[in-house]
């Protein structure tokens, strides 16, 4: 990007920032996609598990730099989304804010349009899903919103491209005039209430990027960040007033300040939108409201849920199976070619580089085959408007996790892949909520750790035991679950969620979205996937996994009954899982494991192999979603888990076996 | 309006519409639900209940929100006939 912009300044192209911003589920992104294309990158906002999208667009004279904030219903800092909204609007100062609203509810999405006219920065607001409103028979007069608002409003239909020009345009004349919109009046209460603060104010060294009328509101509501900020100020005597403002409000409504001020922001949208919107519900009940009852109501919506979820479990297998081979093959030759170069290489780089190789091919040939069908399947679900759905269905079983509904998605991905699961854990809207769930992802059985429990235990022992072996894993994630949501703090967010209208996903904006997750995969994870696996080919090479093992052998006697060349396995497991199954032979010298393992020992090893520390992959994976810290210490839980198993299996089969 | 006309949201049956006259809660919880547009004297009718203690789906100004059996426990509200 930045390329671009030093040939784009010699170009003469003048540079605009423009800031999407509005709720959840109004086409934002899509909004995003439709205007930066191929340009956009998909990063976090630096220190948080919030995805950050930014891109530009050449148009005209200018290159607009796009950047989509995470979507969000107030700007009241509750969420990790709402701080990083307002940290952004405040801080960065985009030269003009676009507030995309949902057409079709209107009332609801201006609560966020009259927060923003609070910041008092140069801003447009785009009308989309103009179609959808007209069926559903809202008709709205757009000149008229505008004038009563005071900002310019673009009627549009994102994903139809409908109207995007205009929007560009509009931004441009308004980032270009610097026109900043009078923030909204409110009832004489809390007018007299601001007035006051604000002359009390005064002499306070507010910086510049805070408006001072936005600062009295904050306090009146009793922001904690804006009023920590007035007390470093030196501002304790507003902070008084303020108190005593919002006590006198409090008493003569019977509610806390930012209750009232919440209630005269929407008293204020309400005659706004009663004058600009009418609204002829048509009569004929539509087939999206006979589907949305058929997946919501749970006697018909769970049977459909268990459908849809053995399909997309199927098909992500099946699809990821089929473009396993097809890459595996396509890559055969080429892979035979470097293998043959690697041979004529000194001894000592030797490892290393087949270290990287394998690394390489596991991220193309195992990874990408995976995480291409659920990307496909997780935006058609997104965009269809389903996934709230669930979530209510299932609300009730994952709470005692602390999870929502949302959370299912990435543990049933986590069955083919961990490492695209970790990615997938993006899509859970608390931070907490993501904490949890990427470390019960770590505890999903893999494909790779299928085939050690199929291979060891299914091969060796029967059908039976490897089954035994996933309704063992799927209690211990639930249970791990229970758990955790007793020890991890945070901010439990109550279940208060937007349901939106079922729609049909948009297939182009489901390609593009999914092509652009692939392609920073390929730039990002698979070259971090190659040279990590070469480093653990170096340690390899310089004896340091065999030392381990060598430390390691009394160790898997005493602690789960496991002969000592158990351990070698198990270190290369970090490498690739399905490794472990390999190096077991390798290590015990036969090819047939029933000669050198019981019963016992073969399901202890294969719970161990299953729980303990993620692959390497998925350690890296995990350091990138979450950082460093919070990897180790999930690995570390892992291991501890896995240990505590191992002893259990040891001594609850010595009985049973 | 006596005492006896109020009730929790969480009673009312689908289909059926009310008032918004108190929410009862910590400052946090009342404040987001204001701002997601329940505020006392607001008209509100239940969508949809999903299973008993189950989420409670409800049309509040032009759009489908879920609310958490023990959240809909804290909205008093009075029916509209």
């Amino acid at each position: 990007m930045k390329m671009h912009r030093r040939s784009d300044r010699m170009n003469g192209r003048v540079a605009v920032r423009l800031a999407l911003a509005g709720n959840a589920n109004v086409g934002k992104s899509t909004l995003f996609n439709m205007l930066t294309g191929g340009s956009q990158h998909v990063g976090n906002w630096p220190g948080k598990t919030v995805e950050k999208a930014e891109g530009y667009v050449r148009f005209g004279h200018y290159i607009i730099y796009v950047i989509d904030l995470p979507g969000s219903y107030s700007l009241s800092a509750y969420s990790e989304e709402e701080v990083i909204v307002r940290e952004y609007l405040l801080m960065e100062k985009p030269d003009v804010i676009v507030n995309v609203v949902d057409a079709t509810a209107l009332e609801r999405n201006l609560y966020l349009t009259f927060q923003l006219l609070e910041l008092e920065k140069p801003m447009v607001l785009a009308l989309n899903f103009m179609d959808e409103a007209e069926k559903k028979g809202i008709k709205i007069d757009v000149e008229l919103l505008s004038k009563l608002i005071g900002i310019p409003v673009i009627p549009c239909i994102a994903a139809k491209g409908v109207g995007l020009i205009d929007i560009l345009e509009k931004s441009l004349q308004i980032a270009r005039e610097g026109v900043k919109p009078n923030p909204p009046i409110y009832g004489s209460e809390v007018e007299e209430a601001i007035a006051n603060l604000l002359v009390e104010m005064r002499d306070l060294p507010i910086p510049e990027a805070y408006p001072r009328r936005w600062v009295a509101i904050r306090i009146l509501e009793g922001d904690s960040i804006v009023e920590k900020m007035v007390a470093s100020l030196g501002g304790s005597k507003v902070l008084r007033l303020a108190e005593s403002l919002r006590r006198r409000l409090e008493e003569s409504h019977g509610e806390p300040s930012s209750v009232v001020i919440a209630s005269e922001r929407y008293s204020l949208i309400g005659r706004i939108s009663s004058q600009v919107q009418t609204i002829k519900t048509p009569e004929k009940r539509r087939i999206v409201d006979i589907i949305d009852d058929v997946t919501s109501r749970p006697p018909t919506g769970i049977p459909f849920l268990i459908l849809t979820l053995s399909l997309l479990i199927s098909s992500m297998f099946f699809m990821g199976g089929l473009l396993s081979s097809i890459i595996e093959y396509a890559l055969n030759p080429t892979i035979a070619i470097v293998e043959d170069l690697i041979r004529l290489l000194p001894a000592w780089v030797k490892p290393t580089l087949i270290g990287m190789m394998d690394g390489f091919i596991a991220s193309l040939t195992l990874v990408i085959p995976y995480i291409l069908p659920f990307y496909i399947i997780l935006f058609i679900l997104e965009d269809s408007g389903y996934l709230p759905r669930v979530s209510l269905l299932l609300d009730r079983y994952m709470h005692r996790m602390g999870l929502h509904g949302r959370a299912l998605l990435p543990l049933l991905l986590g069955f083919t892949c961990n490492v695209p699961a970790c990615i997938g854990c993006r899509i859970i809207e608390s931070e907490r909520g993501r904490i949890i769930t990427s470390i019960l992802v770590l505890l999903i059985p893999c494909t790779a750790r299928s085939i050690v429990i199929l291979g060891l235990v299914g091969h060796y022992i029967g059908v039976h035991a490897a089954l035994a072996i996933y309704v063992f894993e799927v209690m211990l994630v639930f249970l791990t679950g229970l758990v955790l949501d007793r020890i991890i703090t945070g901010e439990k967010l109550a279940l208060v969620m937007e349901i939106p209208p079922l729609r049909i996903p948009n297939s182009n904006i489901v390609i593009r979205k999914t092509w652009f997750r692939l392609r920073e995969y390929l730039i990002i994870v698979v070259p971090m996937l190659t040279l990590g696996s070469g480093m653990v080919g170096f340690m390899d090479a310089i004896g340091v996994s065999r030392m381990l093992a060598e430390i390691l052998d009394g160790f898997m006697k005493i602690a789960f009954g496991l002969p000592g060349f158990t351990a070698i396995p198990l270190i290369f497991g970090f490498l690739r899982k399905e490794l472990a199954l390999v190096m077991l032979s390798q290590a015990a010298g036969v090819e047939d494991l029933s000669m050198v393992l019981t019963y016992k020992q073969m399901i202890t090893f294969t719970l161990i192999t299953v729980v303990y520390i993620p692959c390497l992959a998925t350690f890296l994976s995990l350091a990138r979603e979450q950082g460093l810290r919070r990897a180790l210490e999930s690995s570390l839980l892992t291991m501890v888990l896995a240990f505590l198993v191992g002893v259990a299996s040891n001594i609850i089969l010595s009985f049973l076996l | 309006m006596s005492l006896n006309d109020l009730t929790s949201l969480d009673m009312l049956l689908e289909g059926e519409e009310a008032e918004v006259v108190m929410l009862v809660g910590g400052r946090g919880l009342v404040t987001r639900l204001a701002e997601m547009g329940i505020t006392p004297g607001t008209r509100i009718r239940i969508v949809r209940r999903i299973g008993n203690r189950g989420p409670v789906e409800v049309y509040v100004r032009g759009s489908i929100l879920a609310l958490g059996w023990g959240i809909a426990r804290k909205i008093m509200v009075k029916r509209v006939s």
